[in-house]
């Protein structure tokens, strides 16, 4: 897979949670062009082991001299957006993916509602550039925690007039799905990025009210999550590894040196899906793309996010 | 039909069953889509608002407008043919919300002059449930002087346009609500195969 190599050239601290890099090519060029809601991996290299992030992009489309991503500092997690905050300055060389688009506008929308929950803004920022481009009906719905976590409303505001509604959680500011959703004129598309919980909430709700699945569009990226080590044989490549349990089961392939599939590293894409030959114990799924049925068939596992609870797992790679 | 492989442009057509979670209920049908309105009356009726429109056709096997409208006479209007039923439903699209479920019964024509409607109220083909009555009838797209034979019910009929014999294929498009129709004696002139009545 290729890379492009990137230096950080600005570092702005958006909230006390929140900081926004800056990343312009190593060579000076204009960066890949990508739409709105696209993201891209960032690679870095931390204690000498590569972790994998996915970021959206949030800058705008029209312009690529430069690439911005936001990080949220996750304190519980595996050190990468920790390593974001505290390592990585202006200067940093790290390498990205090219960007990649799970999260796209439907070119079939008479009308768009995005629904934001607290860092879930990001994928936004980069579409409401599209939208204000095409012309295209919008609105957006962005909830966050209190006044100080309200990362980027002034853009939000210049950027979107009217057209956004803010909702502060510490003042009682709820949103409120069913009243939302159960008014919107046909050919309205609704697009959720938050935490859990909202995704959930919001999807259960479009559902109740009968809309479409194809009407229906979230980015939930999953962080891998740490759990018990385990063992696992690439069936195919003839190798036996051991997967540490604060590393993804993807990641400890790679250290290997297999050079396996991958896209997202969230659980939404479905690129690196692997085949399960044997499992001696229970797969721990974590990712939001295999069905109910596959995941309870044990057949398949995604190891960008998912785990297993078991001495030896063997896989078809 | 082709055997051995799939075609995934054909559409395929399932029976009408209500949506239970919506927010209101459209039932379009044209002559014999009757039959799929009246099965769609034998279940559990919606809680919600229900809207039907009715096209009347000639060459129907019973009086399906007569039974809808002793069984359903406030929700379901009839019309005198589709161009009328469809005029009706465009005129009330703006007053429908997201969550109304779309049912459309009747032949395949029919069926995607519907779709086409309601595409351009942002209503996509795979929101709409739709049910193939009366008969097997395929519109046919000329790929070569790009003219529609429609009511087409053998695998070779004869383009209205050019007059080339054409094979019916199952390659079938949205847009158009056509098959794709292609020259069957192309390379050997005068070489057609047995031509049989396949969509009754």
């Amino acid at each position: 897979m290729s890379h492009l190599n990137v230096k950080v050239a600005a570092i702005e601290q958006v909230t006390e949670h929140v900081k926004h890099f800056t990343l312009v090519s190593e060579n000076g060029e204009k960066l890949p062009a990508f739409s709105g809601g696209s993201h891209v991996v960032l690679a870095l290299n931390i204690k000498g082991r590569i972790h994998r992030n996915p970021y959206s992009l949030m800058s705008s489309p029209l312009h690529t001299e430069s690439y911005g991503v936001s990080v949220r500092k996750q304190e519980m997690s595996r050190g990468g957006s920790v390593y974001m905050h505290e390592q990585i300055e202006v200067g940093s060389r790290f390498q990205i993916t090219y960007p990649v688009n799970l999260f796209s506008l439907s070119k079939l929308s008479h009308k768009n509602i995005l629904i934001a929950g607290g860092i879930g803004i990001t994928p936004f920022m980069s579409q409401i550039v599209d939208l204000n481009r095409l012309q295209t009906d919008y609105e957006l719905h962005y909830a966050y925690r209190s006044p100080e976590h309200a990362a980027f409303r002034e853009e939000i505001e210049e950027m979107c007039g009217d057209r956004s509604h803010f909702y502060v959680a510490s003042d009682g500011q709820m949103m409120d799905f069913y009243a939302l959703l159960s008014k919107q004129p046909l050919g309205t598309h609704v697009y959720v990025c938050g935490p859990e919980p909202m995704v959930n909430a919001m999807i259960a709700a479009a559902r109740e009210l009968g809309w479409p699945e194809k009407h229906i569009h979230n980015e939930q990226f999953t962080a891998p999550q740490i759990g018990d080590s385990f063992k696992v044989k690439l069936a195919i490549s003839n190798i036996e590894l051991e997967v540490p349990s604060e590393m993804s089961m993807l990641e400890a392939i790679e250290e290997a040196g297999v050079d396996a599939p991958f896209l997202c590293r969230g659980g939404a894409c479905g690129r690196c899906e692997l085949e399960v030959v044997s499992c001696d114990g229970s797969i721990i799924h974590h990712d939001n793309y295999l069905t109910d049925a596959e995941k309870n068939s044990g057949k398949k596992i995604m190891p960008c996010v998912s785990r297993a609870k078991c001495q030896n797992i063997v896989v078809n790679l | 039909m082709e055997r051995q492989y799939w075609i995934r442009s054909k559409p395929v057509y399932t029976s009408l069953l209500w949506h239970e979670k919506a927010t209101g209920h459209v039932v379009i049908a044209e002559g014999d889509g009757g039959m799929a309105v009246l099965k769609l009356l034998q279940q559990k009726y919606p809680t919600q608002i229900v809207r039907g429109f009715f096209a009347k056709s000639p060459d129907t096997l019973k009086n399906y407008a007569d039974i809808i409208t002793s069984l359903v006479p406030d929700e379901f209007t009839v019309f005198a043919n589709a161009d009328e039923a469809l005029k009706a439903l465009k005129n009330s699209l703006p007053d429908c919300y997201m969550g109304t479920r779309f049912y459309v019964a009747g032949s395949e024509a029919f069926i995607w002059q519907v779709t086409k409607e309601l595409y351009k109220f942002g209503v996509q083909s795979d929101d709409i449930d739709k049910e193939l009555c009366g008969t097997l009838a395929r519109t046919v797209y000329c790929v070569h002087c790009k003219t529609m034979t429609k009511n087409a019910h053998y695998n070779i009929v004869t383009c209205e346009g050019c007059q080339r014999k054409l094979f019916v294929r199952d390659h079938f498009s949205r847009r158009l609500g056509a098959y794709m129709g292609l020259m069957v004696d192309a390379e050997q002139p005068g070489d057609i195969p047995p031509i049989i009545e396949v969509y009754p």
